[in-house]
């Protein structure tokens, strides 16, 4: 599809036949299938069509760019639907209706007409507004991608939204998903060459980027959530800047829900601003009046004291992690049953939200808030506590109260020790706000927030520091090469990271062999960009055949792609301890993962019930399964690559040694060293800080060297998902790395020193012979 | 390892000095005479070093206690976050990358009209003071929150600290000048308290004074006169007002302690003649002292008066009254009271 539409020329909607009968080349297998004259795309190549009884759709009158909003919703009122020619359902003029009432709908020939005039626009819209789901669709009226060939695109931070996003403008359309309305997110593509809307994850544009560096696939790309500034959405922002300059034709919106819009208009050489009202209600905002002790148990009071006094209507607590919201929760319920007997208080349902939580779990937040215990009673509340997922990305309808204890998990990377872990902080203003903005969605509101008026001003910041400070860069920096990006050191960024982070990418992507000295992408580099993956785990996958166990390595790179597999619930935690200690093989937790998954394909062949089998095994099905897609996508990255999917037979001593050491071809960087003999303390290499390895190891006999796969920072410093290594293989798989000189004087260095001494002297012997 | 650090190994400082011993002399030096010797190996025998060598390494081995521990990793992340990594050796190579895209330090980005640039620099980038966010130069820095505490706690309790340093250093200070006056206000503390003493010693002088001479009217009239309080002169009101709030109070924990745990004052309607005879409630055992429930204005503001001001009033009240002097402890016959010499205690010196 990408090939076909570069090939075509950017047109009008006065597009002559000859450009038309390309664009049925295109479509050539579907219009094999459908009767030619139902195809709407075709209907004006047909002339004879036009009269008589063929579909005559009403965008046939459109002139793109040139469309209002009354040509719209006539072409929207009318009884077949434009864009696939069938008769609109019954469910669609309902769904038109409630689309209708949406604030945008008000603005929508203001917004054509802004459109029209400017080729960068950016449009805030709060919460409620019914910008992701209505704007899209507005262009899609206007610039007729059916008749150019140019999609439109519009990028989400997060999968799920994506997916459900473009699930409810199908309908809205009264399409099929995965027609002319699909997404395309990462491992999963649900678009066919009819496509005309694409919801995507902005990683996902980033990622098609490299492959058509001026994006002219699309007519029109919509930045929406531009204030949650996530990584790739900085990026994509940039580039567009600069794509922006060299397609004239490109239309750009950056959408943003926050009143913060200055920042992109003037980035975005002074963009026109559209803002459309939410549907909101005052807030009213209290304080504590001192500081508090402990937020948690704080928050479970203030819960308490909402559920006694005040009228009835939901609450939203925000919390910061899955412990801390199941102990509130439990908590809160066993304090409310109390209430009930005591005093006669209605009844709550309390419901956990969080990122790993299972989707039929996540659903329950919509259930309704439960009746009173008997007629005339007080009324029933449902009390929802989440994590920050719930302060932008879901709505949640009949929330009244919100209680705001001021913290949220955020991602922190500093290069300086070269930590990316996730972090109890305060969150900021901005952050704050939204969070209040939570309580007036159906009626005005109260947010509670647990700290002072005094600590809100002086100790929050004014806005959260934006993903690209926060991360590691390598992958982005591979990617940005990847993207002919040359002088990353002036690349226009919206919030330029910090110099430190931007060297130690550089340097980093140098020892894994991605870049050269000169900073230009090598072979190796230009192959593992092309893997949706970490720049190390990319390299250990491309180089595994080399050590004889592509098809394992590559297995332990899916089963690292996603989510933990362990399941360890509370009030079993014993028997998942037993049952993952089956799986365990006693070098290591990478080994452990190879293990489990190899035994849940085992269950599978056998014809096992896979979902009680996980489930007896205290594995994640979810989780494994989705490990199990992953490997599939990347088995046909490697192939379409040439790289060799290879095994050592099992039987071989040697099999598990050489999965040990491909695991070092990529995380040669993250290894640590045993601080002493007697000792559980290890030091990590070259940065020097101490860690222990994180209790959910397997691992029980203290090896002097581990690789680890990930450095995490809680109120101690672990390793997590630990294997045994030898010290010899550092020196010999990557001997650049591990260039002694280079080394601080020190406990490391004397050690590899030692080790180094004894590999020369064995082969001085082996030479004397 | 410590103790290496501690000592500067003998052998080089030995070197030093023996450029300047006289290589002729047949003197030997004694190493317990050696200053720079320390203590440990001065004559140390083989055993005491093998001795010192096992205990240090015994120290070594020994696991570190988790605080220890855990402010070892502290000290060492603190020391690899405060290190920026553009001055660190080796230069990195990611660093030279970053110099032939042309990077002379400062923060990244668009680059900025030569001007700007300058300011920047100077700026230290990062949330800052001026008006305009500068892309920073330093990372993000980690702050590791421990335990739940609530935002702002930690810079109030910081605040408290720096107030209570503060209000520490004034008193202080303050102390110096107060030395006098502290023992001023210990004597006039003192002389309130006496004045006191001697005030209620003066209206238990006309109580009893008073009861007399009701005692030898009744003895005449044959009848009991009760008083209410508010008959009683101001004067030494308060003695008798306190005493008979003192016994109500006593009453009421006695009544309390008896009652069956219920107020006295409790009605059960459900109780009859009969359970209340047999629960030992036929009488209301409670006398409600309504006169003491009464406010008494003119009392309280005789109250606040000074005490040397209230001794006074009731010094003069037994002299215009009953011809007592408290001070002479005499009752005199007639109101010139001859042979007193004065108001005051003064006068009685």
């Amino acid at each position: 599809m990408a090939d076909s539409t570069k090939g075509l020329k950017r047109s009008s909607a006065e597009s002559d036949g000859s450009q038309d009968s390309k664009r049925l080349k295109t479509n050539g297998d579907d219009s094999a299938k459908m009767d030619g004259k139902q195809n709407p795309y075709l209907a004006h190549l047909n002339e004879d069509a036009r009269d008589g009884s063929g579909f005559k759709s009403p965008l046939d009158q459109f002139e793109r760019h040139k469309t209002t909003a009354l040509q719209a919703a006539k072409a929207e009122d009318s009884d077949l639907n434009p864009w696939t020619g069938n008769p609109h359902s019954q469910q669609y003029f309902k769904i038109l209706k409630t689309r209708r009432d949406l604030p945008v709908h008000k603005q929508r020939q203001e917004f054509l007409d802004m459109y029209h005039s400017t080729q960068i626009l950016v449009f805030v819209g709060e919460t409620g507004s019914g910008k992701t789901t209505q704007i899209p669709q507005y262009v899609l009226y206007d610039e007729l991608p059916h008749l150019t060939g140019k999609l439109i695109a519009c990028t989400q931070p997060r999968r799920v939204a994506a997916m459900s996003v473009a699930q409810r403008v199908a309908d809205e359309l009264d399409v099929t998903l995965g027609e002319e309305v699909g997404y395309s997110i990462r491992f999963e593509n649900k678009t066919s060459s009819r496509t005309l809307l694409k919801y995507m994850t902005d990683g996902q544009l980033l990622r098609e980027a490299m492959h058509d560096h001026d994006m002219s696939r699309y007519g029109c790309i919509i930045l929406d959530e531009a204030h949650e500034r996530t990584l790739a959405t900085d990026i994509l922002m940039a580039l567009l800047k600069q794509i922006a300059e060299r397609r004239k034709d490109l239309k750009i919106i950056v959408m943003s829900a926050t009143l913060d819009a200055q920042k992109f208009q003037t980035y975005f050489f002074n963009a026109p601003l559209l803002a459309v009202p939410g549907r909101t209600h005052p807030v009213e905002i209290f304080y504590t009046p001192e500081p508090e002790r402990d937020y948690l148990e704080a928050a479970v009071r203030t819960v308490l004291q909402i559920h006694a006094s005040e009228p009835e209507g939901d609450i939203l607590l925000f919390l910061t992690g899955e412990e801390e919201i199941e102990d509130a929760c439990r908590r809160i319920s066993l304090e409310v049953d109390d209430m009930i007997r005591e005093s006669d208080a209605g009844p709550m349902s309390v419901y956990p939200l969080y990122g790993t939580l299972p989707p039929y779990q996540q659903q329950r937040i919509f259930d309704k808030a439960p009746e009173p215990l008997r007629k005339g009673g007080r009324p029933g509340r449902k009390c929802i506590v989440a994590t920050n997922i719930a302060e932008t990305s879901l709505t949640i309808d009949g929330i009244v109260y919100v209680v705001d204890p001021g913290f949220s998990k955020q991602k922190i990377y500093n290069p300086r020790t070269r930590v990316e872990s996730l972090l109890v902080s305060p969150i900021s203003k901005a952050s704050a706000q939204q969070r209040a903005g939570r309580a007036g969605r159906t009626r005005p509101g109260k947010c509670f927030r647990l700290y002072t008026e005094k600590a809100f001003k002086k100790e929050l910041i004014e806005q959260t520091y934006p993903e690209i400070l926060r991360s590691n860069l390598a992958n982005t920096v591979l990617e940005l090469k990847k993207l002919g990006v040359q002088d990353l050191v002036h690349f226009d960024l919206m919030d330029p990271p910090a110099p430190e982070t931007m060297m130690r990418a550089l340097e980093e992507l140098n020892y894994l062999a991605c870049l050269d000295d000169d900073g230009e992408l090598t072979q190796l580099g230009n192959l593992a960009s092309e893997f949706p993956l970490d720049p190390a785990l990319a390299v250990m996958l491309i180089t595994s055949p080399e050590f004889y166990c592509s098809n394992e390595i590559l297995s332990i790179t899916s089963l690292l792609s996603v989510p933990q597999i362990w399941v360890r619930p509370n009030n079993a935690r014993k028997r998942a301890d037993e049952m993952k200690a089956q799986f365990a093989h006693p070098d290591g937790d990478h080994l452990t993962l190879l293990n489990a998954y190899h035994a849940y394909k085992g269950a599978e062949q056998a014809g096992e019930d896979v979902k009680k089998w996980c489930h007896e095994h205290f594995l994640s099905y979810r989780h494994l399964s989705s490990a199990d897609n992953v490997r599939a996508q990347l088995k046909r990255i490697m192939e379409t690559h040439d790289i060799q999917l290879v095994s050592t037979p099992f039987q071989n001593k040697e099999y598990y040694t050489n999965i040990r050491r491909a695991l070092l071809a990529g995380f040669f960087m993250q290894v640590a060293m045993r601080e002493s003999s007697n000792s559980k303390v290890y030091k990590t290499v070259k940065d020097d800080q101490l860690v222990l390895i994180h209790p959910s190891t397997v691992v029980t006999s203290p090896y002097d060297w581990v690789v680890y796969n990930e450095f995490v920072l809680t109120t101690k410093q672990y390793v997590r998902t630990v294997t045994n290594i030898r010290p010899e293989w550092l020196l010999e798989i990557a001997p650049n790395y591990y260039d002694l000189d280079t080394f601080e004087k020190g406990e490391i260095k004397s050690a590899l020193t030692r080790v180094a001494e004894k590999i020369r002297r064995r082969q001085a012997m082996k030479g004397g012979r | 390892m410590s103790t290496l650090k501690h000592n500067p190994p003998p052998s080089s400082k030995k070197d030093g000095d023996s450029e300047e011993d006289d290589y002729m002399s047949m003197t030997f030096a004694d190493p317990s005479l050696d200053p720079t010797a320390t203590s440990s190996q001065k004559g140390e025998t083989s055993l005491q070093r093998r001795l010192r060598l096992k205990r240090e390494a015994e120290a070594r081995a020994r696991p570190k206690s988790k605080a220890e521990l855990a402010a070892e990793e502290e000290a060492r992340r603190e020391a690899a976050l405060s290190q920026s990594l553009l001055t660190s050796q080796p230069k990195s190579k990611g660093l030279a990358m970053m110099a032939k895209m042309g990077f002379k330090g400062g923060a990244l980005g668009k680059q900025q009209p030569q001007q700007e640039q300058e300011q920047q620099q100077d700026g230290d980038g990062g949330e800052g003071k001026s008006k305009r966010q500068w892309p920073r130069t330093e990372p993000i820095r980690i702050e590791i929150k421990d335990g739940r505490e609530g935002i702002g706690l930690e810079s109030e309790r910081k605040r408290k600290i720096r107030e209570a340093a503060e209000a520490a250093g004034e008193r202080a200070k303050r102390a110096k000048a107060e030395e006098g006056e502290y023992r001023e206000r210990m004597r006039r503390e003192r002389e309130a308290a006496r004045l006191e003493r001697q005030f209620v010693a003066g209206q238990k002088v006309a109580e009893r004074i008073a009861l007399e001479k009701e005692e030898e009217k009744e003895e005449r009239k044959g009848t009991t006169a009760s008083r209410p309080l508010k008959a009683i002169p101001v004067v030494w009101r308060g003695l008798v007002r306190a005493r008979e709030e003192a016994e109500r109070d006593r009453r009421m924990r006695y009544d309390l302690e008896q009652g069956l745990s219920r107020l006295p004052t409790y009605e059960d309607a459900e109780e009859d003649e009969d359970d209340r005879k047999a629960l030992g409630k036929a009488r209301t055992t409670y006398v409600a002292a309504e006169d003491l429930d009464e406010e008494d204005p003119e009392l309280e503001e005789f109250n606040a008066l000074p005490p040397e001001e209230r001794l006074r009033r009731v010094v003069t009240y037994l002299r215009e009254e009953y011809h007592y002097c408290f001070w002479c402890k005499f009752e005199y016959p007639d109101e010139k009271m001859e042979g007193c010499p004065g108001l005051t205690e003064e006068d009685h010196d």
